[in-house]
């Protein structure tokens, strides 16, 4: 379970918000909407611990993380424009955070052929980056952050820019992958439809502020 | 649309007859002359003794130390400039720019004023002056690249698990590898061919090839022996550039793209301590042995003096050297800056010509400056191109010096003008030469007046070429200071050291004007691309 309690974000010096609070339940798909400079993605950023906050705390399965550093989190953000290290494949991508963990090579390789078939990419493990279109480089940004079994997943507009034929598909294809695995999620997104189609409850960043 | 680029072909490829004219003239022919004398009379014999092998190691390996005392000078700096804001910033990257663009002489003689006399002629007095030449340049150069890598990349790593350590050597590192690569290579080859320096801090004991091409030549009268080492330079770094091509070309695909700033307001004490301790200490290294000249120009062995600096301003021999040196970097820098903007124009309006400006804009970086006067000496001394005497030969020696500077700071800004408004500026019934001057010229005025400032102090500090071909009718400032330095006597030093600090204070004028010019700042870039 994910609880955001009370946190107040500055942009600038200036506040973005004040006491802000959230529950996520364990296996839950919630999708938080609100207007383009609201704070949706800052928020995802404190949560996954690459931004400060000015107050407040984050509790994950009852264990306080405020001050805990990004790396030991366990927490998978998949960001808007994917941010895919461009001096490595896809494959080593995908099998950047189990390569840190210390995982031998033949689990590594089990686990990104795996990851590769959920995202159907199983040609491009080779592939670089940089050559990839907007719907793989996006579909082997999910496939990264899952490899690395986060105990919560953020999303942050994941689906943006893409046209509405693979919007739809990838929309679809990335409901049934988290549903799958069970895994907590927080999808953030500016489009109603999009939040209403893929999330368990749907809420509005201005609803969290007391 | 066929018969537009036919147009614009026809036009680049006659635009780049001009450049390609002087560099064949003034670098590709006196250094065929070079290589052409191995097969007539030449002995191969020379490449036997063992003192040159001596000569040759001690050139290769003191290049090498320096280059890696250089990069690590420069690392703290970079991390610093690319990651945090703060104040006092860009006056840091100014400062530690300007060693770079001192002239090689006034380093040299430098580091003769704050050692202690027993570190003179001592390989470490070489490399710690050649790691101060080029600290600033790696330091701004790879500082410059680091800026550019997505400060949201360093995030997705730490968000898989990645602590500081490991983040830096599994995605810094390997994104910064080719610009470390790159910068290397260049810190090495002017290191590997450091000139000024040398002959000022190594003395007969330290030769490297450079010197010794210069000893032979000139003071023993060997030129076939001189020649026979330019050929071994030219062979040497040549390679060293083409392995380093291949190398880049393997990576050139793997660049990002900022979106955001990755430098950030600091936000501890340990931060603040850090910075505080980089900034000081890169300062503090680069303004000492700049003291130390500004020290020895009022400082005999009978104490203060200003005697010095009074016949520098009263003597006619300094001025003329001044007025030749101010004149040459004039000539100097229309000549280059003409011939790199002509160059980068038909790179940038033709793909296909890319290659040929890349390779002839290399060749002068390549062939060391020494090895360019020996050859134009060796080339222009029969009549009717008898040119050795003649007082166009020294600014064309430094334009071709200076060239690879220039077309490399003019190039990139060209190329970031989108092409559209190069096509919009056709459909709206332009010229192709009409298109240059009102849409790209007025762009790229700032970076051409950097360009010309830059090659300015290349001309004025330059040593190598002009030890070969100056006459002692139009001595250059650089060949004075060394000529004064050479002979007995407190006054005629302290001289020497009044014109170094002239010097300096050009080169720093340099830096801060171009600094202040907004499409130089790397910081400004950096945003601008944001």
């Amino acid at each position: 379970m994910l609880e955001v309690r009370a946190i107040s974000i500055e942009y600038d010096s200036k506040p973005l918000f004040t006491d802000l609070s959230l529950t996520i339940n364990t296996g839950e798909i919630v999708a938080l909407t609100g207007d383009s400079g609201s704070g949706k993605t800052t928020l995802l950023r404190c949560i996954a611990g690459v931004e400060n906050m000015a107050s407040g705390s984050i509790i994950l399965d009852h264990a306080d993380i405020t001050d805990q550093p990004a790396h030991l989190r366990r927490i998978g953000l998949v960001f808007q424009d994917n941010q895919l290290f461009p001096h490595l494949s896809v494959g080593q991508n995908i099998a950047y955070s189990l390569k840190l963990k210390g995982t031998d090579k033949k689990t590594i390789q089990a686990k990104v052929a795996h990851a590769l078939e959920l995202v159907g990419l199983e040609n491009l493990a080779n592939r670089e980056v940089v050559n990839l279109s907007g719907g793989e480089a996006k579909r082997v940004a999910v496939a990264r952050a899952l490899v690395a079994e986060p105990r919560v997943l953020l999303l942050d507009e994941p689906l943006n820019g893409l046209d509405s034929r693979l919007h739809a598909k990838l929309l679809k294809d990335l409901g049934e992958l988290i549903r799958d695995r069970g895994v907590t999620t927080l999808h953030v997104t500016h489009d109603h439809d999009e939040a209403a189609a893929i999330a368990d409850r749907v809420i509005d960043l201005h609803q969290l502020i007391s | 649309m066929r018969q537009t680029r036919t147009r614009r072909s026809k036009f680049v490829k006659s635009l780049l007859a001009l450049p390609t004219l002087f560099v064949l003239a003034f670098v590709v022919v006196p250094v065929a002359n070079i290589l052409g004398r191995t097969f007539e009379d030449i002995s191969l014999s020379l490449l036997r003794s063992s003192a040159i092998h001596q000569v040759i190691w001690f050139t290769t390996w003191q290049a090498v130390a320096s280059t890696m005392v250089a990069l690590a000078l420069a690392a703290p700096i970079a991390f610093c400039v690319a990651n945090f804001k703060f104040k006092g910033q860009r006056l840091l990257t100014s400062l530690t720019s300007i060693p770079f663009i001192l002239p090689s002489i006034v380093v040299g003689i430098a580091f003769l004023g704050i050692l202690p006399g027993s570190m003179h002629r001592t390989a470490f007095a070489l490399i710690i002056a050649h790691a101060y030449f080029n600290f600033g340049f790696a330091a701004r150069t790879i500082g410059n690249r680091w800026l550019q890598i997505h400060p949201h990349l360093d995030d997705a790593a730490r968000i898989l698990g990645a602590s500081p350590a490991k983040l830096f050597s599994t995605v810094t590192l390997p994104i910064l590898r080719r610009s470390i690569v790159n910068t290397s290579l260049i810190v090495f080859t002017l290191s590997f061919t450091s000139y000024g320096v040398v002959r000022m801090l190594g003395g007969p004991a330290r030769s490297t090839i450079e010197t010794e091409i210069y000893f032979r030549a000139m003071q023993l009268g060997d030129v076939s022996g001189a020649v026979l080492l330019s050929i071994v330079q030219i062979l040497l770094v040549g390679l060293l550039f083409l392995i380093s091509t291949r190398f880049g070309s393997r990576d050139s695909r793997r660049v990002s793209t900022p979106t955001v700033s990755r430098q950030k307001r600091i936000d501890s004490t340990k931060n603040r301590t850090v910075i505080a301790l980089v900034g000081l200490g890169a300062i503090g290294f680069t303004v000492l042995p700049l003291l130390a000249i500004l020290n020895k120009s009022l400082r005999t062995s009978k104490g203060f003096t200003l005697e010095g600096w009074r016949l520098v301003v009263s003597s006619n021999e300094l001025w003329r050297g001044l007025s030749t040196s101010f004149i040459y970097a004039f000539g100097a820098l229309i000549i280059a800056v003409l011939l790199a903007t002509i160059a980068a124009t038909a790179a940038v309006y033709d793909e296909n010509t890319a290659g040929l400006v890349g390779v002839l804009t290399s060749l002068p970086i390549v062939v060391s400056s020494v090895s360019i006067g020996l050859g134009v000496l060796i080339t222009f001394d029969t009549p009717p191109f008898d040119w050795r005497g003649s007082q166009l030969m020294l600014p064309l020696a430094h334009a071709m010096i200076a060239l690879p500077l220039a077309v490399r700071m003019i190039t990139p800004v060209l190329q970031g003008i989108p092409a559209s408004l190069r096509q919009a500026s056709s459909v709206l019934g332009a010229t192709t030469w009409q298109t240059w001057r009102t849409i790209d010229l007025p762009i790229i005025r700032r970076t051409i007046v950097s360009a010309a400032a830059i090659c300015a102090a290349v001309s004025l500090g330059e040593f190598g070429a002009s030890s070969f071909l100056v006459r002692q009718s139009n001595e250059t400032l650089p060949v004075l200071i060394s000529r004064l330095l050479s002979r007995p006597g407190d006054i005629l030093q302290t001289q020497a050291f009044a014109l170094s600090v002239i010097l300096v204070l050009f080169s720093a004028g340099i830096i801060f004007v171009i600094d202040s010019s907004e499409d130089f700042s790397p910081a400004k870039r950096t945003a601008n691309n944001a």
